[in-house]
C-alpha cells in the first residue's frame, strides 16, 4: 500500500477465544457489549471467566455495530446469542443494543473490567477512549468511588491521536513510539481542542520540525490534559490505565515520568475493560437473578 | 384539573412573551424585565408594573459577539441576545440589581444598545454580612421607588408597597407549602414540575399564578404519581432553567427532591417580614435572604443551608451545577462537596453551557447514580 493511500489512524481489528475452555460445560455464560465512540468490542465469559473477545471499529449505525462484534466473538465457538444468559451494554451506543438486557455506563465497567485484568490492588483507572477520558477511583472490589470526565471537546483522547496520526503519516500503533525518540521534550501544543493541536502541529513540521519532535509535543499535550483530571480525582496507587490510547507508549511513558507512578503492565488488551466489566456485571446479575447473591 | 395547572404553568413558560403582551394590553400598564432576583418584584407590583424575568433560550446567541466577551457566562449571553433578537420588544423597561459583573455587562449592553424607556441599576450591595448593609440598601431601594414615581407619574405609597410585599409574599408561601410534598417518600411532584412553577411565577402575573398554587395546594395531597421516585437527588448551583436536563434526569430513574437555585428554592425561600419602615422591610428580605454566591462571603452560608435542604428532604445525592465561568458558583463547590459528604451526601459537579452534550452528560449522571442505587453492591 502506498504512503497516499494508507490509512495511518486505522488500528487492528481482531477475535479471540480462550484455548481449553468450553463453554458446554459453563453454568453461567454472558456477554458485554461495550459500544465506544471509535471502537466497540464484545466479551463472553464463562462462570465469571473470560473465554472469547472481539474488537472492531464502531460505524455509522450502533444497532449494527453490536450485532457484528457479538457474532465476531461468537464465530467459530459454536455459541448463539440465545445461548448467553444475560447481556450488558455499554459504551456510548449502550443504548442502541437490541439484544442487551441491561445497560450500565463504562464508568463502572471499566472499574470493573481493570479489576480482572489487573487484580483487587487497582485503586485509580485511567480509561482513554476514542472522545473522552475518564478517572475513576475505585476499592477493592473494583467499585466506583468517585470519577471525572472530560469535557467535550476530544484533545486528550483516542480519537484525537487518530486525527494526528493521520497528520504526520505514522500508523497509530506507531506514533507513541516515535514520540520518545526525542533527547529532550519540546513544549506541548494546544491541549484545549483537536483542531487548535492539529493547526499548531502543521505550523511546527512548516517550520522544519522533525515528525519524532511534534509528535513529542503532540503527546505531552495530552498527556497535561489527562494529569489535570488525573490530580482532580486524586491518583492512588495501583495505577492502571484501559481503552485504546493505554497501548500507546508514548503516553504510557509520559504519565510515568510526569505523576511519578508507573501503570501497572496489563496481560490482556486493556481495550477490553468496558466489555469485560459488562460481562462480569451480567454474570454477577443473573447470579443474583438465581438467588446466588 | 390538577394536570391543567402543570399544563398552564408549561404554557406560560413556552408562551411568556404572549403572556405579558397580553397583560400589558389587556391592563394597559407597563411591563419591566429583570436580570436577578435582587431585584424588588414588591416594589415594581407597588408601581403596578408586571416584573418579568429575562432569561435564555437555550439556543447558541450568535448575535452577542459584539457586546459582551465570549468568556462571560451563558446566561448572561443569551438574556443580551433575547433583547438583541427583539424577544422582549415588549417591556417598557429593564432593571438588574447587582449580582455578577456577566449580568452587569448584559444590563449594560442592552441598556447602550436596545432602546428603551426606563433602565435603572440597584446597587446591591456585595457585602450582605456587613452590618450597614440594610441600611445602605434601603437609601438604594428608595432611590429606585423615586425613580419608578418619575418615570409613571404616580406616587408609590405605603398601601401600595403593602399590596406588593403581600403579592410576593403569599406567592412565595405558597410554592413553599408545595415544596413540602416534596418531602415525601414518595414525592408529589417531579423536580421539573417545580422548577416549571417557579419558572412560571417568574414570568406571569404574581395574582394568577397565586390562584393556580391554590387550586394546585387543593388536589395535591390526593395525587399519586405513577412512578418510581428512584435516586433522592439534590440540583444545586448556577442560574438554572434547563427543563430538558431535570426531564432527562428524572427519566434515568431519580428525583429531584429539593434544589437550590435561584429558579427555584432561593426564590421562594425567604418573605419581607412586615416594619412601619416599609423600604427597610423589603431591603431586610434582600439582605437577609440565601445568598447568591456572588455575595455569600465572608463566610459561606449557603453551605450550612444546603446541608439542612439535604437534611429535610432527605435527599441520597447531589448535582452541582456551574455555568460556564460562573466563578461565584465554581468556589463553593469545594465547600459545598466536603459539607455535604459529611452527613454522607456525595456530589458530583457538571459544567453547563448554553446548550448541554446530553450524551456526556447522561453518562456521568447515571454513573453517579449507579454508585448510589446499590448496583455496584453486587460484587
Amino acid at each position: 500500500m502506498s504512503e497516499r493511500s494508507s490509512e495511518f489512524w486505522r488500528w487492528r481489528e481482531y477475535r479471540h477465544t480462550q484455548p481449553n475452555m468450553d463453554w458446554n460445560q459453563a453454568k453461567i455464560v454472558t456477554a458485554g457489549i461495550d459500544i465506544g465512540s471509535v471502537g466497540s468490542k464484545a466479551a463472553i465469559i464463562l462462570d465469571g471467566q473470560l473465554y472469547a473477545y472481539s474488537v472492531m471499529r464502531t460505524g455509522g449505525v450502533s444497532e449494527e455495530t453490536a450485532f457484528k462484534v457479538m457474532n465476531w466473538a461468537l464465530e467459530g465457538t459454536g455459541l448463539k446469542t440465545e445461548n448467553l444468559h444475560q447481556v450488558v451494554g455499554t459504551g456510548y451506543g449502550r443504548v442502541n443494543i437490541p439484544f442487551a438486557n441491561k445497560t450500565i455506563t463504562e464508568i463502572a465497567c471499566h472499574a470493573r473490567g481493570a479489576h480482572y485484568i489487573y487484580g483487587p490492588s487497582v485503586r485509580t483507572v485511567l480509561d482513554i477512549g476514542g472522545q473522552d477520558c475518564k478517572a475513576i477511583r475505585c476499592d477493592n472490589k473494583g467499585k466506583v468511588m468517585s470519577f471525572l470526565m472530560n469535557d467535550k471537546c476530544a484533545a486528550g483522547t483516542g480519537r484525537g491521536l487518530e486525527v494526528f496520526s493521520d497528520l504526520i503519516r505514522i500508523p497509530i500503533e506507531e506514533v507513541g513510539k516515535v514520540s520518545l525518540n526525542v533527547t529532550e521534550e519540546p513544549p506541548p501544543v494546544s491541549n484545549t481542542c483537536v483542531i487548535f493541536a492539529k493547526a499548531e502541529s502543521v505550523a511546527l513540521l512548516r517550520q522544519g520540525w522533525p515528525k519524532e519532535k511534534v509528535a513529542a509535543a503532540y503527546h505531552l499535550a495530552m498527556v497535561d490534559r489527562i494529569i489535570d483530571l488525573l490530580t482532580k480525582v486524586g491518583i492512588e496507587k495501583d495505577f492502571v490505565i484501559t481503552g485504546g490510547v493505554a497501548k500507546n507508549i508514548g503516553i504510557a511513558t509520559r504519565l510515568e515520568t510526569n505523576l511519578g507512578i508507573k501503570p501497572l503492565e496489563p496481560e490482556l488488551d486493556p481495550i477490553l475493560a468496558g466489555a469485560i466489566g459488562a460481562a462480569l456485571f451480567a454474570n454477577a446479575l443473573y447470579e443474583k437473578q438465581l438467588g446466588l447473591r | 384539573m390538577l394536570e391543567e395547572v402543570f399544563e398552564t404553568f408549561r404554557k406560560w413558560i413556552d408562551n411568556r412573551h404572549e403572556y405579558a403582551r397580553a397583560w400589558k394590553e389587556r391592563t394597559q400598564n407597563k411591563v419591566v424585565g429583570y436580570f436577578c432576583t435582587y431585584v424588588p418584584e414588591e416594589i415594581l407590583y407597588a408601581a403596578n408594573i408586571l416584573p418579568v424575568r429575562i432569561l435564555g433560550s437555550h439556543e447558541p446567541p450568535t448575535v452577542t459577539e459584539p457586546y459582551i466577551f465570549a468568556m462571560y457566562c451563558h446566561l448572561c449571553r443569551d438574556c443580551l441576545a433575547q433583547g438583541l433578537k427583539g424577544k422582549f420588544n415588549y417591556v417598557n423597561g429593564i432593571v438588574e440589581g447587582q449580582s455578577c459583573l456577566h449580568l452587569r455587562q448584559a444590563f449594560n449592553a442592552w441598556r447602550l444598545h436596545i432602546p428603551t424607556d426606563f433602565a435603572h441599576y440597584i446597587y446591591i450591595p456585595h457585602g450582605v454580612q456587613n452590618p450597614h448593609a440594610i441600611q445602605y440598601l434601603t437609601q438604594e431601594f428608595a432611590k429606585f421607588k423615586k425613580a419608578l414615581e418619575d418615570w409613571t407619574g404616580k406616587k408609590i405609597t405605603n398601601e401600595d408597597l403593602d399590596r406588593g410585599i403581600r403579592i410576593m409574599n403569599k406567592n412565595r408561601e405558597l410554592m413553599r407549602r408545595v415544596y413540602e410534598y416534596r418531602k415525601l417518600d414518595n414525592p408529589k411532584i417531579t423536580g421539573l414540575e417545580a422548577m416549571e412553577m417557579v419558572l412560571s411565577s417568574q414570568m406571569t402575573d404574581k395574582e394568577e399564578h397565586s390562584k393556580l398554587l391554590e387550586r394546585l395546594l387543593e388536589e395535591l395531597p390526593n395525587r399519586k404519581l405513577n412512578r418510581n421516585p428512584g435516586v433522592r437527588l439534590m440540583i444545586i448551583g448556577s442560574e438554572d432553567d434547563d427543563r430538558v436536563f431535570m426531564k432527562n434526569v428524572e427519566a434515568l430513574g431519580a428525583t429531584f427532591v429539593i434544589d437550590e437555585h435561584c429558579t427555584g428554592s432561593r426564590y421562594l425561600w425567604d418573605d419581607v417580614v412586615p416594619d412601619e419602615d416599609r423600604l427597610f422591610a423589603i431591603a431586610s428580605r434582600y439582605v437577609k435572604r440565601i445568598a447568591c454566591p456572588s455575595k455569600d462571603w465572608a463566610e459561606f452560608t449557603r453551605v450550612n443551608h444546603a446541608v439542612r435542604l439535604a437534611k429535610e428532604f432527605k435527599v441520597q445525592g447531589t448535582l452541582v451545577i456551574q455555568n460556564k465561568f460562573c466563578d461565584p458558583h465554581g468556589i463553593e463547590i469545594p465547600p459545598l462537596r466536603d459539607a455535604l459528604g459529611s452527613i454522607g451526601v456525595p456530589t458530583y459537579p457538571l459544567e453547563f453551557d448554553v446548550t448541554v452534550p446530553w450524551g456526556q452528560f447522561r453518562t456521568r449522571v447515571e454513573a453517579f447514580l449507579e454508585t448510589l442505587t446499590g448496583l455496584e453492591e453486587l460484587f
